[in-house]
């Protein structure tokens, strides 16, 4: 087999030319499937990377309604769409419920107020992103990456700032504590919360207490203040009645790790309340990009079906070139199984230089874009994404296989044409 | 007793469902072991049929080939070409781009283990025909005579009990293809290979031990 192996590699070696230039094709399908493979993946992990360095696998973000995905995780069933109820309003007795879950360690309430500019005093220039939220937790806690200011604790007029806005307002950390954020309500914009023509011309001010490092640009208040603000906007009569009527925007329910599952699975079915948990965004994410990969191995294979279709036409051209050859080993005692096997150890060649060069040039121009979408993606708010796109040793086998593989399926008529050859009729060919 | 015995060969080349061609009529002789013998006859006397079919390239025949008191038709065809029979081709039939001592080497390619240790035999060979410091050289650096000689050493490097040539000096002058007949002699001296040369050259065929005469497909 290795004599046999070595005769086949100096019968393409004799023919570089055209054996680069047949390779070229695979190389093509290679590159389009190492892109598609290699960068699916990349993503899936940049995203679970931003994700898990935000969300804690014990985390549960709870809402009436898909937060995050806007309930667009999978089509509601004509079924689903029977069922369909009213969503659970999130309110007080919700809370208590949960919490007395097993598994429940702590509830952190979560208010969410869209439709307001934040100005810093003295810039005209709004932040570009109207979302206000509170968080009853310190601004020392590990759901933040740092925190810089003296008191971690929210009072009922500071706010924390993430180092997405103190780098837009092109201050430091230190210069823009104490300075004073406006919050103003934009007539046009329509609110999350229920509203009414209070909203109109609202301007609420806080005082900048600290700094927090996060992968996502956002200001965090007081939870008090924002309740305060939500009422004040939606015209309610009091913080009770917004709580019963709107509830809160979300729950962080922390859980014990070993009952994730169990409570989530329970605000799900029992409760008929949304969860957000990493286990549902992998899940989503998962299911998004193997879609994403299906639809785009499909024009991968269709390269790669061009591609074969070359090796076929080079390898009927090596037959006619090597007639006369064949004859020869055949006279000498080559076997057809082993004119069979030269014909598809020649053709598997051809995939594996393609498919090695495809894989070799792909990866080397992801890691030169590498630095350019890494900076892309901190821009868009990615900051826990420090590389993007990693060799994996797994596609990589697969795609060098698969390469060998058209290869060789592609040579199997060629190769039995060439091992049918009549020895005598061989050797009179011109 | 005959090493080689022939008995009533035919082949017939069907052209179409209407012509068919009788290559071979009944071609019957024998040979002993070690002998020099050559076939002689004018063109499309079936001299090349007999040595396909005697070099295991055509099994379509009738009428049998015994090798030793074995029937060839009992040998696997690669086996009997690989191990048997070594054939020499008019064309010299060499790979261009392999060098002198791979061309030699090619038949090893595609044979399994056998008790013969290559390189002193690729060297025993390079000697006896006069190439060993042309053992890298491609064969269009080679002259015809040297080209005749590697296909000669190639067709013995696996030690077979025969050796055909198929016309080995046509393409030679008759000065070169003195010494290739020679050559031949020599091997079938030192080597005790029995030789089965096919050639249309009377002068040639006057040197060696015997002489079948092919007419019209038969011996006679």
């Amino acid at each position: 087999m290795v004599k046999m192996f070595k005769y086949a590699l100096s019968l393409i070696l004799r023919r570089k030319l055209r054996t680069m230039l047949t390779s070229l094709g695979i190389m093509i399908a290679v590159m389009l499937m190492t892109f598609i493979l290699f960068g699916m993946t990349d993503l899936q992990r940049a995203v679970l990377t931003q994700f898990s360095s935000v969300f804690k696998p014990t985390d549960l973000y709870v809402s009436s309604q898909d937060f995050m995905f806007g309930g667009m995780l999978t089509a509601p069933t004509k079924a689903e769409e029977e069922e369909k109820k009213e969503p659970v309003v999130v309110n007080a007795d919700i809370k208590e419920e949960i919490l007395e879950i097993e598994g429940v360690e702590e509830i952190n309430t979560i208010f969410v107020i869209n439709g307001l500019e934040m100005y810093l005093e003295g810039d005209d220039t709004p932040y570009p992103m109207n979302i206000l939220q509170s968080f009853d937790l310190p601004g020392d806690d590990e759901s933040f990456i740092s925190f810089v200011g003296e008191d971690p604790v929210l009072k009922e007029d500071g706010i924390f700032v993430s180092n997405f806005v103190v780098s837009f307002f092109e201050l430091t950390n230190e210069d823009i504590i104490g300075k004073k954020i406006v919050a103003k309500s934009l007539p046009s914009t329509s609110f999350i919360s229920a509203a009414n023509k209070n909203m109109i011309d609202r301007e609420y001010e806080f005082t900048v207490q600290g700094v927090v490092e996060t992968s996502n640009d956002a200001f965090w208040i007081n939870t008090d203040r924002a309740l305060d603000i939500l009422v004040d906007i939606g015209g309610f009569e009091s913080k009770d009645e917004y709580i019963e009527k709107i509830g809160y925007s979300q729950l962080l329910v922390k859980t014990d790790e070993e009952k994730t599952a169990q409570v989530e699975e329970y605000m799900v079915e029992e409760m008929g309340l949304s969860v957000i948990s990493t286990k549902t965004v992998v899940d989503f994410i998962s299911t998004l990009t193997a879609g994403l990969t299906i639809a785009l191995i499909v024009f991968g294979a269709i390269s790669a079906l061009v591609a074969s279709i070359g090796i076929i036409n080079t390898m009927i051209m090596s037959i006619y070139e090597q007639t006369r050859e064949i004859g020869i080993i055949k006279a000498i005692g080559a076997s057809n199984i082993q004119v069979l096997v030269i014909f598809l150890i020649q053709s598997g060649l051809i995939g594996l230089i393609g498919g090695v060069l495809g894989l070799s040039i792909t990866y080397a121009m992801m890691q030169i874009a590498d630095p350019f979408i890494v900076e892309v993606l901190k821009e868009q708010g990615f900051g826990a994404i420090d590389k993007f796109f990693y060799f994996q040793f797994g596609n990589a086998l697969i795609i060098t296989v698969s390469s060998i593989l058209i290869g060789v399926i592609a040579g199997i008529y060629p190769a039995m044409k060439a091992a049918r050859l009549d020895p005598v009729k061989a050797l009179r060919y011109e | 007793m005959s090493y080689i015995d022939i008995k009533n060969l035919k082949r017939i080349y069907q052209m179409s469902k209407e012509v068919s061609v009788e290559a071979l009529r009944g071609v019957s002789f024998d040979i002993k072991e070690g002998e020099f013998v050559s076939v002689v006859g004018s063109s499309g006397s079936g001299k090349s049929t007999l040595l396909n079919i005697l070099g295991g390239l055509d099994w379509e025949y009738s009428g049998h080939v015994f090798i030793d008191g074995t029937d060839i038709k009992e040998y696997n065809p690669n086996f009997y070409r690989r191990h048997i029979v070594g054939t020499i081709f008019q064309q010299f039939y060499l790979i261009p781009s392999l060098s002198v001592e791979e061309n030699i080497l090619l038949p090893m390619k595609f044979t399994g283990s056998k008790d013969i240790d290559v390189s002193k035999r690729l060297d025993y060979l390079l000697d006896m025909v006069d190439l060993k410091n042309r053992r890298k050289h491609l064969p269009k650096e080679l002259s015809g005579g040297q080209a005749q000689r590697v296909a000669i050493a190639r067709a013995l490097i696996d030690t077979p009990k025969i050796v055909l040539a198929d016309e080995p000096t046509g393409n030679l002058d008759s000065r070169t293809g003195e010494s290739i007949l020679n050559l031949l002699k020599e091997l079938n001296k030192t080597e005790g290979i029995t030789v089965i040369l096919v050639t249309h050259d009377k002068n040639i065929s006057k040197k060696t031990d015997r002489v079948i005469t092919l007419v019209d497909g038969k011996n006679v």
